[in-house]
């Protein structure tokens, strides 16, 4: 029986077992290739490279992994608090806990009676789940499909559902490549198939049935963006190669624009419209041809393109009042065009793309980005020290040959960007870490000091968390000391004694009011683990108080002379 | 009442008694080790210490220097105030568990046991009654249980003759003494010539002259490895063993194994849950059987989770703590 999800399960987990990605590969296209009906094939390639739903239904099966977990240890008659736990916290996984604990207890294999379920009646499960919203009915059809399944089944059930990573070492490009090899298409194809149709299950059955030229680019279904990499983490053989653009402090955005009708969408493929409508009204009245953009919204004002901070303000909301669109008036700067003359241009390089970017700003006064040659190192110094000046964030360095490579992140185009700053932090808390990192304490909650602050009582809380910026070395090293530091045990968590100092390198500070602090940092990670230092050696909430307003007060060039993006206002 | 406290390093007193297990101290008279692993043996001890032949043995392959009193299993060994008496503990070659009988009850120190028993061990007994419990629970939580040993030798076995099939060298991570012996016991049918890491094939001959079947062994060398069956540790394959060999493959066989994020810590093409360690399931179980009055719970951070369910067999019980705990 091919069409079983327990057949599913168990290529997943030969996949997992697999070291090799060509061999992965092989498994999973011959897995592919043995399925006989097209609905199954959809199936397949969905769950094993989106999850339960395809990421365009909207749909989703929502389920914590309290609701799941409390199931599991009901339904294997455990104590959740003194025995699921720390199973979880041991093994680094829940649904790893979940299937062993499947296995090996008595009282849950009395109750399961594998019945080889095939894929079409796991997805019915699934769409049952997403149709009720009470714990109860989500654990009771929980508790129904388990009873039906094998330990392995239940494990990657569980992980399908929750949209996760299947955790196999197999993201969606190997899947991509699985369904290329399995019916003998180039993977090109059949990732330029997926990025339209945004859906794996569907991309697999045009691809077997030799159909991969009937997925076509539609107006208004947003497509992955291309991503930058950080310069620092690839090598570049000649830099004349590539062109410099200020790296805005905004929101990446695209636009689809048809007649009056436009539309804005996030990085994450959200609908924006409705929060930026004075940029909807600037491109609907200019009578444009159909066209897909790519560009960031920024806060611009008195010729100066205002901190992401203000554009916060924007964001998430329905509908701005114009009172706050006074204040915090916003501007579509675009640098790419991936639509035009009725057919998408990805292919066309970014030279060629850039003329018909041109020309379409001349011809209907549309503000575009600055692009600049670079020749040596010298001239992208002296660039990245403008944007800077300007309150952006850095340089993008785009490749001029480059194709728009949707949804992946290459050496094309590169950011150089400076760090926000560094704050030297105590680490508070220890959270276990889970997939490679199981068994370990790999993400810490770091504090800043308050010991001198009238506002707070304790002496120091927490200002972010970070779980990245060491080596395995380090961490196991972090671990040892943290054994000794540890007073308290919250599940997963440690509590520790204020010792261990880490300098923090951030993005950027922004006001959070729900935190303690009241400010996040954006991407914390670690510069390095201070062990030369003491907890009295950690900045505290009025140092970062200061660098905040540092930079929101920061004097901004304004967009006269040699601007990040031009746009000759009528 | 007897007094167990922790003391030394991982090692437990009956101070009332002077008996020590598994470190070396001037506190103590009567030391006894339970086995030859590296957290249980001293290197060197004032007064000769207690512990089987076999243990004695591979204590001194690995740098133990001083005397040692032998006692085979079930010699009873009067002291001034209790008798003690060892039993097989089925984890490596040697192990024992220590038995004392007092006038105020009797103690089991379990030291690191397995039940099932390896078969490359003396086996695994215990005495009947027993008061105080005071046993290891590295795996102490449900979802630590092991298969079936026929399956674990099919799986050791099928590893090393696929692996071959497919032109690949297959290296075992085993840990050098007992998992490694262990190992080559279950691979010894398969007549498979095998190399086994230095620090490990000095030990091999102690396993022999017990007459374990350790199969067509010799000690690795780099340039005739290639094609043969090797056995070495997580940090030697760190530290060039077969580095020149390109195209081999890797099995952990650890009870660790049993957590998929190992194969990816490790880099390992294969994780087989062999442990010399009982099993959770195993460990309530003989809680069960031997209904002692009091359990102590030691090598573990889940006490707690072993605690639950001996609460609920009425059993008495407390976590010993061997890593935090100081001197009380």
């Amino acid at each position: 029986m091919s069409n079983t999800f327990k057949n599913l399960a168990e290529t997943a987990q030969k996949i997992l077992e697999t070291r090799s990605n060509n061999a992965k590969v092989a498994i999973c296209a011959r897995y592919f290739k043995s399925l006989d009906s097209d609905k199954d094939l959809n199936r397949a390639a969905q769950f094993l490279g989106e999850g339960a739903f395809s990421s365009i239904s909207g749909e989703r099966a929502v389920i914590g992994s309290r609701t799941y977990s409390t199931c599991a240890a009901e339904f294997c008659e455990i104590n959740y608090e003194k025995v699921f736990k720390p199973s979880k916290t041991a093994l680094g996984s829940s649904s790893e806990a979940i299937e062993k604990l499947m296995h090996n207890i008595d009282a849950a294999r009395k109750k399961r009676s594998p019945a080889e379920l095939t894929l079409a009646e796991v997805e019915t499960i699934y769409k049952a789940i997403s149709e009720v919203s009470s714990r109860a009915d989500k654990q009771q059809i929980l508790r129904d499909a388990w009873k039906q399944m094998t330990p392995l089944e239940i494990k990657y059930f569980i992980r399908i559902m929750t949209r996760g990573s299947l955790r196999i070492g197999f993201e969606s490009r190997s899947v991509v490549s699985a369904i290329a090899q399995a019916f003998g298409k180039k993977v090109k194809d059949v990732r330029y198939a997926h990025m339209i149709t945004g859906s794996i299950g569907r991309t697999a059955v045009l691809c077997k049935n030799d159909r991969l030229d009937e997925a076509i680019f539609k107006l208004f279904h947003p497509l992955s963006f291309m991503l930058a990499s950080p310069i620092e983490s690839r090598a570049i053989e000649n830099i004349g190669e590539y062109i410099a653009e200020e790296k805005f402090d905004g929101m990446r955005c695209q636009m689809h624009i048809s007649g009056n009708k436009v539309e804005l969408y996030s990085r994450d493929l959200n609908d924006i419209t409705h929060s930026f409508p004075e940029i909807v009204n600037f491109f609907a009245e200019r009578n444009l041809p159909d066209l897909v953009l790519d560009g960031e919204v920024c806060v611009y004002k008195n010729d100066e393109i205002l901190p992401f901070q203000l554009l916060q303000k924007r964001m998430g909301r329905k509908k701005p009042s114009s009172k706050i669109m006074d204040k915090f008036p916003v501007l579509f700067i675009a640098y790419d065009v991936l639509f035009y003359d009725d057919e998408p241009i990805f292919e066309k390089s970014l030279t060629e793309r850039r003329k018909i970017l041109k020309k379409l700003a001349e011809q209907f006064n549309l503000p575009i980005s600055n692009q600049f040659e670079i020749s040596d190192e010298d001239s992208v110094e002296e660039l990245f020290e403008r944007a800077l000046a300007h309150g952006n964030e850095g340089l993008m360095l785009k490749k001029k040959d480059s194709t728009y490579e949707y949804g992946q992140r290459r050496k094309s185009w590169l950011k150089v960007k400076k760090p926000g700053g560094t704050l030297d932090t105590v680490m508070m808390y220890a959270h276990a870490g889970s997939g490679k990192r199981g068994g370990y304490y790999s993400d810490f909650t770091l504090g800043i000091r308050v010991a001198e602050d009238e506002r707070y009582e304790e002496e120091f809380i927490p200002i972010g968390k970070a779980y990245g910026g060491y080596t395995d070395e380090e961490m196991k090293r972090m671990n040892k000391r943290i054994k000794d530091l540890t007073v308290e045990k919250y599940g997963p968590t440690l509590g520790l004694i204020p010792e261990l100092v880490i300098e923090l390198e951030f993005d950027d500070i922004q006001i959070n009011k729900r935190t303690k602090a009241n400010y996040t940092l954006r991407l914390p990670r670690f510069k390095s683990i201070r062990w030369d230092l003491g907890p009295d050696d950690t900045d505290t909430l009025q140092d970062v108080e200061r660098m905040y307003q540092e930079k929101i007060n920061r004097k901004r060039l304004k967009q006269d002379e040699n601007p990040s993006f031009y746009f000759e206002n009528d | 009442m007897i007094n167990i406290k922790k003391a030394g390093y991982h090692g437990i007193l009956l101070s009332d008694y002077s008996i020590g297990f598994d470190f070396s101290t001037p506190d103590a008279q009567h030391i006894f080790i339970s086995h030859a692993h590296a957290d249980h043996m001293p290197y060197k001890s004032k007064e000769p210490v207690y512990c089987t032949e076999n243990t004695f043995k591979l204590m001194q392959k690995r740098g133990y220097r001083d005397e040692a009193n032998l006692l085979s299993f079930g010699e009873t060994v009067q002291l001034p105030k209790a008798q003690v008496t060892l039993f097989p503990a089925g984890h490596i070659l040697g192990s024992a568990m220590v038995y004392v009988e007092t006038n105020e009850g009797s103690v089991l120190y379990t030291g690191d046991y397995r039940t099932p028993p390896s078969p490359a061990s003396e086996g695994f007994e215990y005495p009947k009654q027993v008061d105080h419990l005071i046993t290891e629970a590295t795996f102490s939580l449900p979802v630590y249980k092991w298969a079936p040993y026929d399956e674990l030798i099919e799986e050791v076995q099928q590893f090393a003759i696929q692996t071959l099939d497919e032109g690949y060298t297959p290296v075992f991570l085993a840990y050098n003494l007992g998992k490694a012996q262990e190992v080559m016991n279950m691979l010894a049918p398969t007549e498979l010539p095998l190399q086994i890491h230095g620090a490990g094939f000095k030990l091999c001959e102690v396993y022999e002259e017990a007459g374990i079947e350790l199969g067509n062994y010799e000690t690795y060398n780099r340039l005739t490895c290639e094609g043969k069956v090797l056995i070495t540790t997580n940090s030697a394959i760190n530290n060039g063993f077969a580095s020149n060999v390109k195209k081999k493959k890797l099995a952990y066989c650890s009870g660790w194994a049993a957590r998929e994020s190992s194969r990816a810590q490790l880099t390992v093409h294969k994780l087989i849950p062999l442990s010399d360690h009982l099993d959770f399931f195993e460990l309530i179980n003989l809680c069960k059987k031997l209904n002692p009055k009091k359990v102590h719970i030691t090598h573990t951070p889940n006490a707690s989770v072993v605690q639950h369910y001996l609460d609920e067999l009425n059993i008495d019980s407390r976590f010993l703590d061997l890593e935090a705990e100081t001197d009380d």
